[in-house]
């Protein structure tokens, strides 16, 4: 008897089993893409890590938006995570690096702005749940005015103060070269302002501008060498003295990268240009315990979505559709 | 080869009061010995998971929010941020798909075994009752998480629903309470749920049950009518029912713990480019009304499936012989065995259109 309610007991969990293979698959329909992040025991060290070269990529397709309006453009992405952390990695066609971000320029009697933006790469998820931004993506936190004849009349924010959205903006001009991408987060639009905001802490960039904005109050300090892409820090920034040390042809950075604190620090960031195109990793921890980040539980999928800025104002963009975000062991 | 399979001990003429009298039944009750087999688990299974469902079922009902702007959210919130939540849902989920399969394995061994015949044809055709309920509980339990499945699947019954000739209509206006599927739908999916559809379900499961009593277990092919060796209800099938609830639920735990049941986007009744996937269970059908498109929509929706389970039902009273043994039931048994053989085809053909090489 005892070893017929073993055999019993033994089909049932086989059946269970089986039922695995049947049910554990997706039963929804939409052809939304999916991001696999992989288990890794050990983190990744950077960029040229072996172990981006065993992760599945995800080719996403971008389309243009205003100024790059019928343009299409992709990305390579993967995705890893550890106990602690997650990790990114991205990579895309740029045929221009750019990184001018309207820079000064010495023409050996006045100082002029550079023309020219950056690079940029923003990230959008849910924090708590924005309504249909799973289906719609970005193109429903962005509100233009109805008859409003540009994007750039828009407010980007939520409906109501209970959808949140967190952004992470790598920017490679004003964020990269302190080592971070700005952490910021979206909230409700008011009647006068967008909804985004930065996250609590210390970050983003200093404008270097005299006060009546006819060139730049801040030079590299003595001793002091340049950041990464020759941008210059505001940590190693001194004010002007003596103007009279500028030559024709000199240029200083306009908006100078601030080292990141607090929940503002929490994006780190590693890059690299080259053979005309951004490679780009970004890490942070699944759960920052901020109010402002969207905490990550790999049992559970995210809805994202990504834009990329190419030497562009935020209004030019080219825009993905909402993927989703998949934690596999 | 029927008999009387069970025996009260009960002295007649007992003043025991009722609950007291009901304990002494169900101690008196006395079941054959050979039926104390793995074979023949499939009722106790189905009525474990029938328990985990209702328990499962209660526990998330307590933060279950039945609207559309927050069912949803309250789902999530249960699933990702309760302790157990994940558990819970879990084994909720997996014990339906669970007890599809082991209600299937009944009624197919039930089959095979000619337990249908008289006289217990009222446990079969209860039995098949169970068909048309449980998919009712799954339909009406899909719409409730209002994510994206749950919602464009109830679009597609609702549609499939709508084609039946007369009372189609109706019977979606009833459904929906409205135009649209919104709040009204959810609160009335709701109830259906967890109120009007369980009621049902255990009035069902005592009829099954009583019927299963008074007639009695079928006996085995091999017996000669003579008295079969008996043991009792409590305490020998009771612990062995005990100990496959704790098994069940042990398992069907870890299955949660490991794969999460899906919880798809959430519900956005704008967005007509989402094509839900059939589930496994209904392949059948949704291939059925792929093949019968436009005006004879109805065959495939209606006709068939309707006339599959009207052919279960009468199956007592079309093969009345008192034979058993399915090899000297030819003409059955190849029936069975070309619907089976439809049955499958059809949904292997689902599935390679719907999984293997889908469109959308």
């Amino acid at each position: 008897m005892r070893k017929q309610m073993f055999l019993g007991m033994t089909m049932c969990l086989t059946l269970s089993i089986i039922g695995v293979f049947f049910f554990s698959g997706s039963v929804a329909g939409a052809a939304k893409q999916n991001l696999i992040a992989t288990y890794l025991k050990v983190a990744p060290t950077g960029l040229d890590d072996g172990v981006w070269g065993k992760i599945k990529a995800l080719e996403v397709p971008f389309d243009g938006k205003e100024k790059f309006a019928g343009k299409k453009t992709a990305l390579t992405t993967k995705a890893v995570y550890t106990d602690k952390e997650i990790y990114f990695w991205f990579t895309w066609k740029d045929g221009t690096m750019s990184l001018t971000k309207e820079a000064w320029k010495y023409d050996g009697q006045t100082w002029s702005h550079l023309k020219g933006d950056e690079d940029r790469i923003a990230l959008l998820f849910e924090i708590n749940r924005i309504n249909n931004f799973a289906t719609k993506g970005c193109a429903i936190v962005c509100h233009v005015p109805q008859g409003a004849p540009n994007a750039k009349d828009g407010k980007f924010g939520t409906s109501t103060e209970a959808e949140k959205g967190d952004l992470w903006h790598w920017k490679a001009a004003r964020s990269d070269p302190a080592g971070y991408a700005d952490d910021g987060y979206l909230t409700k639009i008011s009647d006068t302002k967008g909804g985004r905001k930065g996250d609590s802490g210390k970050g983003g960039d200093k404008q270097n501008m005299t006060e009546d904005k006819s060139k730049p109050m801040y030079m590299l300090a003595p001793g002091k060498k340049l950041g990464k892409n020759g941008i210059m820090l505001a940590a190693d920034a001194v004010e002007i003295t003596d103007y009279k040390v500028f030559k024709p042809g000199d240029v200083i950075t306009y908006r100078m990268p601030v080292a990141a604190e607090g929940s503002f620090a929490d994006i780190k960031a590693v890059s690299r240009y080259s053979d005309g195109a951004w490679t780009v990793m970004l890490s942070r921890k699944l759960d920052t315990g901020h109010d402002d980040d969207v905490a990550f539980n790999p049992q559970r999928k995210y809805s994202f979505a990504m834009a990329l800025f190419d030497d562009s104002k935020d209004q030019d963009s080219y825009d993905s559709e909402t993927l989703t975000l998949e934690f596999k062991r | 080869m029927v008999e009387e399979m069970t025996r009260q001990r009960i002295e007649p003429g007992s003043k025991d009061k009722a609950l007291e009298g009901l304990l002494k039944r169900l101690q008196g009750l006395e079941i054959p010995a050979d039926a104390i087999c793995w074979r023949r688990f499939f009722g106790s299974m189905i009525l474990v998971l029938l328990t985990l469902l209702f328990l499962s079922g209660v526990l998330m009902a307590f933060f279950y929010s039945p609207v559309p702007g927050t069912a949803y959210d309250s789902v999530d919130h249960l699933q990702f941020n309760l302790p157990m939540g994940n558990l819970l849902r879990g084994v909720h989920h997996y014990a339906w798909n669970l007890l599809l399969i082991v209600m299937g394995f009944h009624l197919f061994r039930a089959f095979i075994l000619g337990a249908y015949k008289a006289p217990r044809q009222l446990v079969w055709i209860s039995g098949v009752s169970f068909f048309l309920i449980i998919p009712l509980f799954i339909i009406t339990g899909d719409l409730l998480p209002w994510d994206q499945k749950g919602y464009w699947s109830t679009q597609v019954r609702l549609s499939i629903i709508g084609s039946i000739p007369v009372v189609g209509d109706l019977l979606v206006q009833m459904f929906r309470g409205g135009p649209l599927t919104g709040i009204v739908a959810l609160t009335r999916f709701y109830i259906l749920h967890i109120l009007l559809l369980p009621g049902a379900l255990i009035f069902l499961i005592a009829f099954h049950l009583y019927a299963l009593v008074t007639r009695g277990l079928s006996g085995p092919l091999s017996g000669n009518g003579t008295p079969r060796p008996r043991a009792p209800f409590f305490p020998v099938i009771v612990n062995r029912w005990l100990l496959l609830f704790i098994v069940s639920a042990i398992g069907l735990g870890i299955m949660a713990w490991r794969w999460p049941a899906p919880l798809g986007d959430p519900a956005d009744p704008t967005d007509s480019s989402f094509i839900p996937r059939p589930e496994w269970w209904v392949l059948f059908l949704n291939q059925l009304v792929t093949i019968f498109k436009g005006p004879l929509m109805i065959i495939g929706s209606a006709i068939i499936p309707g006339g599959l389970l009207v052919l279960m039902t009468a199956l007592p009273f079309l093969d009345r012989s008192p034979e058993r043994r399915p090899w000297r039931r030819k003409r059955v048994m190849i029936i069975a065995i070309v619907i089976i053989a439809v049955l499958t085809v059809l949904s292997v053909m689902g599935y390679i259109e719907h999984f293997v090489r889908p469109e959308h």
